[in-house]
């Protein structure tokens, strides 16, 4: 799967991240790379989140992290889409979904009303996910799995060479989560952009990670998603009593178990 | 100058509002006033909702009572000192916001109740003072200046210039600020930009409506509107009208009812979001 040549690699060296007198991650040393699907996995309150926020440039960290981009690929920073967990938004907000495109695409105030280039891009984009149906709809009404799309989508319109998905399937159920995971693997599959994804779903990241980086405020191991699921390592992360449980209609993997009884809860913050 | 500005305006007041209570020169100059305040602080309230930012814009106002007690005792005008203050005081608030661990309302309290204490330990010092601050606390439209006019009528334009460049982005952040931030949004100088603007509106609001009542002028139009609209668009241009209409109805029953303005005025704007709640309900059944 994996080019022997990268159009773009995202280098993470020595990255520690301090919030008040805690470390919260220490001593990171990871490589993200083009066209790769890379799971970050590790209990509630590991950094995983953190992390995330820190390649965003949104918390201040030590040490580094470099994008570097092949000559022959262009130039620049890189474009870095992003799909948070959970929008803390007021759901009440007077916000169409179309509002929401038009906020981050056009220069003149909304409250003029829609540019036709901003209309039109989003039906483009929103006809890519399958959800050109939500175009009207409030924000606040759409659902788990439709709020996810149109986030995916967003993030996709100015074609990203990193794509930062935090916990994309939580709060949709198990077959939209199905249906979302595969329809990520087909965007792709089709754009080569190097995908980082947060999740507590082993099975997710079993069927569709090319590497899986285990982090609990430090990272516990890096590498292939075949070699790295084993039960000494998922015992290093979460402590001991966690396993594999099958599932839904996934074969042969599942939810992790034995975390804490807050379940999918995400360390929001930490 | 300032009265050959002022005049044309005036004289157009006389043709559009042909009305008993909107002839004499200090109605005149209050409508005026108010047709400058109220679009700015409603403009500003839509993305302050949005934001929930309400207790943020009450410290500010509060905050009004250090700044004109400081006014007074420099000896300059506590228009001046009070929006100076006022914009301090939100700099300041939006720096330790950021930070600290300690959530945004408990950072305002602590503000809110130190600009507060600071405010009465001064004015309390300095006998004469209190009778100076009844015009601030509860706004006193009817006695604006011209240079006062004058100042609200930039205020609006420099609003409307501050969020012709920058409403898309605050809303943005509104939304998620990790998600504005990976779109290219300057989250942190946007918070702050759009901090001083709100405590630019508050204080200079304070002269129509007071300290008391300044932030309902802010809120409660943005609050109405959102019962009744669904979109962006719908929000602002009705949160805008809302403020326009009680503004005028609040001054004109202030007039023959001999009611304090600026209270008046927050009444209708009250009844509005009264109206509109209903309607709402109405529309779910």
């Amino acid at each position: 799967m994996t080019p022997p040549t990268h159009r773009h690699t995202l280098e993470i060296r020595d990255l520690s991240v301090r919030v008040g007198e805690s470390e919260i991650l220490s001593g990171i040393n990871a490589d993200i790379r083009c066209g790769e699907v890379t799971a970050l996995v590790g209990p509630n309150g590991a950094g995983k989140t953190t992390l995330l926020l820190a390649i965003l440039g949104l918390v201040p960290y030590r040490g580094e992290i470099r994008f570097c981009r092949a000559a022959e690929h262009g130039e620049g920073a890189p474009r870095i889409g992003y799909v948070p967990q959970r929008l803390d938004f007021d759901r009440n907000a007077p916000m169409r979904v179309i509002d929401f495109f038009a906020l981050s695409s056009q220069r003149y105030p909304v409250v003029f009303g829609h540019s036709a280039r901003s209309r039109r891009s989003a039906e483009e984009i929103l006809a890519r996910v399958g959800a050109a149906q939500l175009i009207s709809r409030p924000l606040g009404k759409l659902s788990g799995g439709e709020l996810q799309r149109i986030l995916l989508a967003l993030a996709l319109r100015d074609n990203p060479d990193i794509l930062l998905l935090d916990e994309p399937v939580s709060g949709v159920d198990l077959s939209g989560e199905v249906v979302f995971c595969d329809f990520l693997s087909q965007i792709h599959s089709e754009s080569g952009f190097s995908l980082l994804l947060v999740s507590h779903d082993l099975s997710v990241v079993s069927r569709h990670a090319d590497r899986v980086i285990c982090l609990n405020r430090q990272i516990i191991c890096q590498g292939a998603t075949t070699e790295m699921l084993t039960p000494e390592n998922l015992e290093a992360m979460y402590g001991s009593g966690a396993h594999l449980v099958s599932h839904g209609p996934v074969d042969g993997s599942g939810h992790l178990h034995g975390q804490s009884a807050s379940g999918q809860e995400e360390e929001k913050g930490d | 100058m300032t009265q050959s500005l002022l005049d044309p305006l005036f004289s157009a007041m006389g043709h559009l509002l042909p009305f008993g209570f909107a002839e004499p020169l200090f109605m005149k100059r209050a409508i005026l006033a108010m047709l400058f305040v109220a679009p700015a602080a409603a403009a500003a309230g839509v993305p302050l909702v949005h934001f929930r930012m309400a207790f943020f814009s009450d410290a500010i106002g509060h905050s009004a009572f250090t700044g004109v007690a400081i006014g007074v005792l420099l000896g300059v005008h506590p228009l001046l000192t009070m929006v100076a203050f006022g914009l301090f005081v939100a700099w300041a608030i939006t720096l330790v916001k950021g930070r600290t661990e300690l959530s945004p309302d408990t950072v305002i309290g602590v503000f809110f109740s130190t600009v507060i204490a600071l405010g009465i330990a001064v004015i309390s010092a300095q006998k004469g003072l209190t009778r100076n601050l009844q015009a601030y606390l509860y706004g006193d439209l009817l006695a604006v200046s011209e240079t006062e006019l004058l100042w609200m009528g930039m205020l609006l334009v420099a609003v409307g210039a501050y969020l012709f460049l920058a409403f898309n982005k605050i809303m943005l952040i509104g939304v998620h600020e990790g998600f504005a931030k990976s779109m290219g949004v300057p989250v942190r100088g946007l918070e702050i930009s759009f901090a001083l603007v709100v405590a630019l509106v508050v204080t200079t609001a304070i002269r129509a409506v007071g300290i008391l009542l300044v932030t309902a002028l802010l809120v409660v139009p943005a609050a109405a509107a959102r019962n009744v609209a669904h979109g962006i668009v719908s929000a602002f241009w009705a949160a805008i009208a809302i403020a326009v209409v009680s503004g005028l109805l609040g001054i004109a029953a202030s007039y023959y009812l001999d009611t304090a303005t600026g209270a008046t005025v927050v009444l209708f704007a009250a009844a509005f979001f009264a109206i509109t709640a209903l309607l709402k309900g109405l529309s779910r059944t």
